[in-house]
């Protein structure tokens, strides 16, 4: 039996991971509800924010977080073009899942093109930061990420259910043709949200980089705990993912520390199943 | 107005006007193209032929939303609420767009003074109403739009008779306002007494239009829609 201290750390460890997954699955989440797209170039698009943060930051010797001010804007723009690649060849739900696994491998290889195979690791200064708080180790970067997953996790949930923006997202998502009678633009909304989608992939893309050493094949290392996350949390739902990847992040830490670090895979998995038997009909 | 819809099967030359404040009925079986009306007039689907008129003005290329925004507003068949989103949160999707918005408070303490039913229940999921309140929270986003020209399609379909009644009531006092309505309804005896016009639609073609007192008196459309008077079920004599 573990001391209470690795416990506790485990625990702590295991809230963080939580808000990383929350903040890679947001825009995923987002995009399937509302757009019907299940967009896997979404991890691309991660990889590619983290990459310009490391590239960027290090050559100038620039904050991280003035790198992310940069990139968010780029990253919307590349989420509206897609959107409008989507709209103009009709790409429907599962059309979505096969052309954007050849968009990631894309990114993929662009990134390796530009980056190489290397393991690439920012060095600025809060990856190694950590404050003591009593027996407990407080890492400020991931601390930062899961703080940013929070703020970003109630800032669209507060968007989706009080702003007339949102609810047209939500009128549209369940009845398009209705929504367009009573005024909404279908379109530009659409865009609107693939914008949004992308732009919160570039803010998760910077907190990767801080937080993990990048090399281009880790963009498919979170695919399935993602996967997870969005789905056990409810598409579209943003309380849902963050508190989804809680779960998830908490479950896996815990039982890296009581049994071995390779049974955390089947947990999430584990946990998704079970979530799927007693509550189908989620997606 | 003028609506003529192609040569797609649905609608072959239908040509039809509400007046100001006219309450009119399009009556007809299952399958004359009814709904297929509604939605061309709405654009939610597209005319191939012909044109659209409001008040003077040709808007047969507009669509949906711009349409909304010259004050047209639909209850549509089966009342197509948004299912998981509030009463209130359905009732603000009729003043949507951005110069609508400052009517909604006034607009939605009409709504509940005209359904107190739905003030109780303002926060519960549209979707978990039974089939009347459904169809009052229908009216209330139709009446948030504030419109000029009200569309409703089919608003008896799947409700108790008591219910319709209501509903017909409340249609019946929405008009003594002096907006102007277009009421599509199977239902021919009901929708003819209180129109005071109406059209008979058969496959997709207008087969007989006039004061809707005079199309009761018609022995032809007595036989084929009022069927001896027995309201409930007018698909009887319609089919065939």
């Amino acid at each position: 039996m573990p001391s209470a201290n690795l416990l506790g750390q485990s625990l702590l460890s295991g809230i963080l991971a939580g808000g990383l997954y929350a903040l890679l699955g947001l825009g995923l989440s987002l995009s399937w509800r509302f757009l019907r797209i299940i967009n896997l170039s979404h991890f691309g698009f991660i990889f590619l924010g983290a990459y310009l943060t490391y590239q960027v930051a290090t050559s100038f010797h620039l904050s991280p977080f003035a790198v992310m001010l940069a990139i968010v804007p780029l990253l919307f723009a590349l989420g509206v073009a897609q959107q409008a690649l989507f709209v103009r060849f009709a790409v429907n739900e599962f059309g979505s899942l096969l052309v954007t696994f050849g968009m990631v491998a894309i990114i993929e290889s662009l990134i390796q093109y530009f980056w190489t195979a290397d393991f690439r690791r920012l060095e600025s200064g809060y990856g190694t930061l950590s404050y003591r708080i009593g027996p407990l180790f407080l890492p400020v970067a991931e601390a930062l990420t899961f703080l940013v997953a929070v703020v970003l996790g109630l800032a669209a949930w507060a968007a989706l259910r009080f702003t007339y923006l949102g609810k047209a997202m939500r009128a549209s998502a369940e009845d398009p043709a209705m929504a367009a009678a009573f005024g909404v633009r279908e379109r530009s909304l659409a865009l609107l949200v693939a914008g949004t989608s992308a732009a919160t992939a570039g803010i998760a893309g910077t907190f990767v980089a801080l937080t993990a050493t990048l090399a281009p094949a880790q963009i498919y290392a979170w695919i399935g705990v993602i996967f997870a996350v969005v789905i056990m949390g409810g598409l579209g739902n943003p309380l849902g993912i963050l508190a989804a990847g809680l779960l998830i992040g908490v479950s896996e830490a815990l039982t890296m520390a009581l049994t071995s670090p390779s049974w955390a895979p089947l947990v999430s998995f584990t946990l998704l199943i079970a979530v799927l038997i007693l509550r189908p009909g989620r997606v | 107005m003028h609506v003529a819809y192609g040569d797609a099967p649905a609608l072959r030359g239908v040509s039809l006007r509400v007046g100001p404040g006219e309450l009119v009925s399009v009556v007809g079986p299952n399958g004359a193209g009814k709904t297929t009306l509604v939605n061309a007039i709405l654009r939610l689907l597209p005319i191939r032929q012909g044109t659209v008129r409001l008040g003077g003005e040709d808007v047969t290329s507009a669509d949906a939303r711009a349409m909304r925004l010259r004050g047209v507003a639909l209850i549509p068949e089966g009342r197509r609420l948004f299912a998981t989103m509030s009463v209130e949160e359905n009732l603000e999707m009729g003043c949507y767009p951005p110069s609508a918005r400052r009517y909604r408070d006034e607009g939605i303490a009409r709504v509940y003074a005209m359904f107190p039913r739905l003030k109780e229940r303002y926060r519960q999921q549209a979707g978990t109403l039974s089939g009347g309140e459904q169809q009052m929270v229908a009216i209330g986003r139709a009446m948030m739009a504030r419109p000029r020209l009200l569309l409703i399609d089919e608003p008896s379909l799947g409700l108790a008779p008591a219910i319709v009644e209501q509903v017909f009531e409340t249609i019946r006092a929405i008009h003594a306002d002096g907006l102007s309505i277009l009421l599509i309804e199977q239902n021919a005896a009901r929708a003819l007494a209180i129109a005071a016009r109406g059209y008979v639609l058969e496959d997709g073609r207008v087969v007989a239009e006039g004061p809707a007192r005079a199309l009761m008196a018609e022995p032809q459309i007595r036989a084929a829609y009022l069927g001896e008077g027995d309201a409930a079920d007018p698909r009887e004599g319609g089919e065939r």
